[in-house]
């Protein structure tokens, strides 16, 4: 049991956290807090990666003197960790693009929230 | 309706919970993950960028030198995507108030 929660709190957190930002998006009324909801989402993926790249026994991906590159087991494999630096790229600009759409759509009507939006939008 | 989308979020995260369960613990060193060989012949597919990743380009952080060296094509296309962003920001930002 003690192995079982050692080896997957992280996984069963991540998908935890998935899922309440699959909630801010569907039942949230705000779409502030929808974007915020799409941004949870979005680490939640990135974090996946992080920690199944995690591997018992080795360091950061930064080349340490003391080793050297003999044994390549003692550094963690780094191509998930620049591929999730493209993906928070990614994320942070549909943040960005996100989050100026909402200025737009409160200078135009005055209001985030949905039902009241779709109201005055008649 | 409410009740429906609860139940939905709840049945995902019982999916999500059996599929996650279903990997290799973290941290296991036997996963195939870690046993994979690359067309270079050693274990992992990073196992070449380790080993050669200061030889080529005197940087001791591997992140970076894949990032900016090995896939330096790949980091101006996410220039390209950034400043896409940030032009479309401007547009957006910048729209012209409707007259009342």
């Amino acid at each position: 049991m003690i192995e079982f929660i050692q080896g997957y709190y992280a996984y069963i957190f991540l998908a935890a956290t998935f899922t309440i930002g699959l909630y801010g998006m569907m039942m949230k009324q705000n779409l502030m807090k929808k974007v915020l909801g799409m941004s949870v989402v979005a680490a939640c993926t990135i974090l996946f990666w992080i920690v199944s790249a995690y591997k018992d026994g080795a360091g950061v991906t930064v080349l340490d003197k003391r080793y050297g590159v003999e044994n390549p087991e003692l550094y963690l494999n780094p191509l998930p960790h620049t591929l999730m630096l493209t993906a928070i790229v990614v994320a942070v600009v549909t943040l960005g693009v996100a989050l100026a759409l909402l200025i737009g759509i409160y200078r135009e009507f005055k209001t985030l929230d949905e039902p009241t939006l779709l109201e005055r939008m008649k | 309706m409410k009740t429906l989308q609860y139940f939905l979020l709840l049945a995902f995260l019982g999916i999500l919970v059996i599929a996650v369960t279903s990997l290799p613990p973290r941290g296991d060193v036997t996963a195939p993950v870690h046993q994979h060989v690359n067309p270079a012949g050693t274990l992992v597919a990073g196992t070449y960028f380790i080993q050669h990743a200061y030889e080529d380009t005197k940087t001791p952080n591997m992140v970076t030198v894949i990032l900016a060296d090995y896939r330096a094509f790949d980091t101006m296309g996410e220039v390209i995507v950034v400043f896409a962003g940030g032009i479309a920001c401007f547009f957006i930002l910048n729209v012209r108030r409707r007259k009342p």
